[in-house]
């Protein structure tokens, strides 16, 4: 059996990466299934959706355990613990990621032995914009990594899937699709089908008896304030906003005001400084300065000029 | 009473409202909470019904720097009464000083204000209950997806609502529904005006009695547009007149601030997908007529006074 | 301590007047209404220090309640019926805040049709919400079941809410003589409610009831209400020792009347155990060697002590006033699951069905189920559940039916 995972933010499209590879697989003859997980049904937030797919009948059901592929369409992602990117994989999984950076630094960052292949390429060479069409693309990957779904059926079930968006929307979907499809001929194939758990060589769980322990820990109550600070939904952020001081004219606090997350301060010159580790990417403070002080970044190049700041 | 808030110079120049929710980029409601929470402080308990803001607390990670109560869709304002008594209680037994006391604010959204929770509320406000009730409005059952709920606008397109005029009824005016109880204070905001927004709650929390708030939250997600648009969308409704910035206290409706020019509603509905279909393929004269006329008879009837 | 008549529902009251309840969140509904009548006459008259609140319905006096349980006062409410079931929603949310109060159910049949007389469905279609239940058979019972249930409730171990169960009509409306203690020995008994932390103050945060996300995490506190709710059993034999050091009356978590040395037993809840105590008398006047037990904890389930108390039994019946569509008695499935497997399970185990909507279980009614298990014990079968239901009853609602037919063919003739 086929055992795929895509992993992605809410919004970014990995629920239609599901689906286009879910229909391209039973469009070739297999008993499938698909699905989204969401946590917080949020737009940004971590989220993932699977696919099975085997030419037998499938009884397996709930998320993906030891999953053959693992499709990643945003690389924050695989340092968000709870993300779960990294859970179960085995030794011959396959690990997709959508990325700059080149495959070498990502088996160099992650401990991890299994094989390693970076999209690095931009498909049409319209960089970061691709981001909107990245479920197509993720899914156009994983079937040419998969190899048993021809180009044809991709485009059908691309077709298919995506018919209620409209048909421009689905042409550059399908370009996209298609390029990265192109894009990993020489991979054809390489994810393999796993093997049910065997019934007389497993480990079994290490159950245990909980016990009664006092309300105070066993409620569900949290005894402190602003934990909340210690999530990074900085990860969210596909455009960083910059502020130009040179611009900035320490308004009336505009930005700082209109922030939902409350992530733009005033330091003690009262210029505002944005908290990077918390800033979602909305982009109001952008929309919203008066002097037009605040630039947008996208996050991959923000990120490299960091470096080569440092 | 001269407000503290004369500028925007005089907004709070840094935020107690602890980062890092699940609240989408851009949100609206995230944004009015914040500025709300700003002024009204640490020293409450937020009893929240369900909607998209009981996600602001995913055990162990809350944002709040005093407390929180997640009940249940119906009954936040019944969590109100128990929590306000209680704490009644507890200073007239000596057991808590009354400088002590805690300010109880009921969180919900537009969904649960103008359905379920309205029983409860109605009823907290005929107890003449203090406390405080910011419902954020995003019109529609944002947590699930955006179906329309009772605050949804006319012709706006939900999840319920795909047809090509959008949603048929009409925009539950909350705010007159709360005022005929006849309650401390009623008020609309929204914080893309947050200095009528920093007054309000400035004044309300001089009062005791039940004090309710409906700020218009606008949503990215549910309503279609790029988050950035947030704080124009949400100019744009008071520009427009759709969303009138107003106040009910003593029996009398004061508003806030009114626009002169009032723009065409189009400018405010052009921008949001929700409304593409009045525009697009063509526009539908019909609805457009319609939504601007129903805007205009309201102003006339406040202006022609 | 003097005795006096009270009713169940006054006796409930009293037992909240001696628990010094600072708090009522209170919504009227027949056959409870007395009970909140009577607690705010006693706060008007200046007998009663406490602060009672008519809500708008029973979903929002839950909420009330557990919201100011944890808070941090000593809360109390009432209800039957429709009005637990309205409630249920909070019941489930107010336990799992671990918020210690009492709540009174007076058992009444559940709509539809709708009926003012009692049966257990309401009660038991709660069981699994995370409230303990303590069922009484007598006045007496109610209002010491109600001082006992504030010390469980709020006992560390413990920390759930409790619900104080007993019969509409049979105990709410009917006076019988109950011994009432002194103020003081109650406050000797029973200390003030110490919160702990869970409790909302100036600075010290805590959010409350917040939303988990993923099974490891949702497993672990649901279960840990479980295991607190177990900690129940052990809980209520220590307070039912001091109850019965103070008081001088005894409970355990089970009622036995001679049911030791005895063949066969009744299993029964409620306020008609004590018909059956008469019954286990008459036929043990005729030789037979039969005994009552009866669950006065169905949250948590004594699951031992049954299993104790109905080990080498030749034949149980068990009598549920109660029907869970689609399967029989409730009480009668408990039962089962805490019997099989157990060494000495009874050899077999009926289930009858009586006392729905108000219907008397009758002495010749016991004197049957007695003689039915007798029967299937000598001949190794089990029969089916019997509902106790006779022909003279039937006739009656024949003649019901027929008017009832009659008057719409009436209409629908067109005469």
């Amino acid at each position: 059996m086929y055992r795929i995972r895509f992993h992605g933010r809410g919004g970014q499209g990995m629920k239609t990466a599901s689906r286009i590879l879910g229909k391209a697989f039973f469009l070739e003859g297999y008993e499938v299934q698909d699905a989204p997980r969401y946590g917080a049904e949020r737009r940004g937030a971590p989220m993932f959706a699977y696919v099975r797919a085997s030419k037998e009948q499938i009884n397996e059901r709930g998320i993906i355990r030891h999953p053959g592929l693992v499709v990643v369409a945003d690389e924050s992602l695989i340092a968000v613990p709870a993300a779960g990117v990294m859970q179960a994989l085995r030794s011959d999984s396959i690990l997709l990621i959508n990325s700059m950076e080149k495959t070498k630094l990502w088996q160099d960052r992650l401990n991890f032995k299994g094989r390693i292949i970076a999209l690095t390429q931009s498909p049409s060479g319209k960089g970061w914009d691709e981001m909107r069409f990245i479920g197509a693309i993720c899914a156009g990957g994983a079937a040419r990594l998969a190899g048993v779904i021809q180009e044809t059926t991709l485009t059908l079930a691309i077709n298919e899937e995506l018919a209620h968006l409209g048909s421009d929307v689905v042409q550059t979907n399908l370009e996209m699709a298609l390029t990265a499809f192109n894009e990993l001929k020489n991979d054809t194939g390489i994810v393999k089908e796993g093997k049910p758990v065997r019934a007389d060589d497993y480990r079994p769980p290490s159950w245990i008896e909980l016990s009664w322990e006092d309300p105070k820990l066993s409620a569900p109550a949290i005894h402190a304030a602003a934990t909340s600070e210690k999530l990074i939904t900085g990860q969210w952020r596909t455009m960083r906003p910059v502020i130009d001081y040179s611009r900035c004219n320490r308004c009336w606090w505009l930005c700082s005001t209109f922030c939902p997350d409350g992530a733009i301060h005033l330091d003690k010159e009262r210029y505002p400084q944005i908290d990077y580790n918390h800033c979602k990417g909305c982009l109001i403070c952008l929309a919203q300065c008066p002097p037009h002080a605040v630039s947008a970044v996208a996050e991959p190049v923000a990120e490299a000029q960091k470096r080569e700041g440092e | 009473m001269i407000s503290a808030f004369q500028r925007l110079k005089d907004l709070p120049s840094s935020h107690i409202l602890g980062s890092g929710t699940p609240m989408c980029a851009g949100c609206g409601g995230l944004e009015a909470l914040h500025e709300i929470y700003d002024i009204i402080g640490e020293k409450n308990v937020i009893v929240n019904a369900a909607g998209c803001m009981t996600l602001l607390s995913i055990y162990p990670f809350t944002p709040f720097r005093g407390s929180w109560l997640y009940t249940a869709m119906a009954s936040a304002p019944a969590g109100a009464q128990g929590v306000r008594d209680a704490l009644d209680i507890l200073q007239k037994k000596g057991e808590i000083d009354t400088a002590e006391d805690l300010e109880v604010l009921v969180l919900t959204g537009d969904g649960s204000a103008n359905g379920m929770g309205l029983s409860s509320t109605s009823a907290a406000i005929d107890r003449n209950l203090d406390f405080f009730y910011v419902c954020y409005d995003n019109e529609g059952y944002g947590n699930t997806g955006q179906q329309y709920s009772a605050a949804t606008p006319h012709a706006a397109r939900t999840a319920t609502s795909r047809g090509v005029h959008g949603y048929p009824g009409y925009k539950k005016d909350l705010f007159a529904i709360w005022a005929a109880h006849r309650p401390e204070y009623v008020a609309t905001a929204v914080g893309a005006e947050p200095l009528d927004l920093a007054r309000k709650i400035e004044k309300a929390k001089k009062m005791k009695g039940p004090r309710l708030i409906i700020v218009l939250s606008p949503c990215p997600t549910g309503w279609g547009y790029d988050p950035q648009e947030s704080v124009e969308i949400g100019r744009l409704a008071v520009k427009t007149g759709i969303w009138p910035l107003k106040e009910y206290e003593d029996g009398k409706v004061v508003h806030t601030k009114i626009s002169r020019p009032r723009l065409p509603v189009e400018e405010y509905l052009s921008r949001q997908e929700r409304f593409q279909h009045l525009f697009r393929p063509q526009r539908d004269e019909q609805l457009l007529a319609e939504i601007q006329n129903r805007v205009d008879a309201y102003w006339q009837a406040i202006e022609g006074r | 301590m003097k005795r006096e008549l009270l009713t169940g529902n006054r006796a409930a009251a009293l037992g909240a007047l001696l628990a010094r309840v600072d708090y009522l969140p209170a919504f009227p509904i027949t056959p409870q209404t007395e009970i909140i009548e009577t607690i705010g006459a006693w706060i008007e008259d200046g007998k009663m220090d406490c602060r009672m609140v008519t809500m708008e319905s029973e979903h929002s006096m839950i909420t009330a309640a557990g919201a100011a349980a944890v808070t941090g006062v000593r809360v109390f409410s009432a209800t039957s019926s429709q009005g637990l079931l309205y409630g249920t929603e909070m019941l489930y949310t107010v336990a799992g805040w671990r918020a210690p109060f009492v709540l009174v159910n007076v058992s009444r049949g559940l709509s539809a049709p709708i009926t003012l007389e009692p049966d257990h469905n309401d009660i038991m279609a709660v069981r699994d919400c995370g409230f303990l239940q303590v069922h009484c058979a007598t006045c007496q019972e109610v209002l010491d079941s109600m001082i006992m249930a504030y010390r469980l409730a709020e006992d560390e171990k413990v920390r759930l809410p409790v619900i104080v169960n007993f019969d509409g009509f049979y105990l709410s409306f009917t006076r019988e003589p109950v011994e009432v203690p002194t103020p003081d020995a109650v406050d000797s008994f029973l200390p003030p409610f110490d919160p702990g932390s869970i409790r909302f103050r100036a600075n010290e945060p805590l959010s409350e009831g917040v939303a988990v996300l993923g099974g490891a995490a949702y497993s672990y506190f649901r279960y840990e209400a479980h295991l607190a709710s177990e900690q129940g059993i052990e809980v209520f034999e220590k307070i039912a020792a001091e109850f019965s050091d103070c008081f001088g009356r005894s409970y355990g978590v089970l009622e036995t009347y001679k049911s030791e040395d005895a063949e066969f037993t009744f299993v029964m809840i409620g306020s008609f155990a004590t018909k059956a105590k008469d019954a286990v008398d008459r036929l043990r006047d005729v030789g037979w060697s039969i005994g009552l037990v009866r669950p006065r904890l169905l949250r948590p389930f004594p699951k031992e002590a049954i299993a104790k108390a109905l080990k080498n039994k030749k034949g149980v019946a068990v009598i549920d006033q109660n029907l869970a569509a689609g399967l029989g008695g409730v009480l009668y499935t408990e039962l089962s699951s805490v019997l099989y497997n157990q060494k000495g399970a009874p050899d077999v185990l009926l289930s009858f069905i009586g006392g729905l909507g108000g219907r008397d279980i009758t002495p010749e009614d016991f004197y049957q189920i007695a003689a039915v298990t007798r029967k299937a014990v000598e001949d190794g079968e089990t029969p089916p559940p019997r509902l106790l239901y006779s022909e003279e009853e039937l006739l009656e609602v024949r003649k019901l039916q027929s008017v009832a037919r009659a008057a719409r063919q009436t209409r629908g003739g067109g005469k």
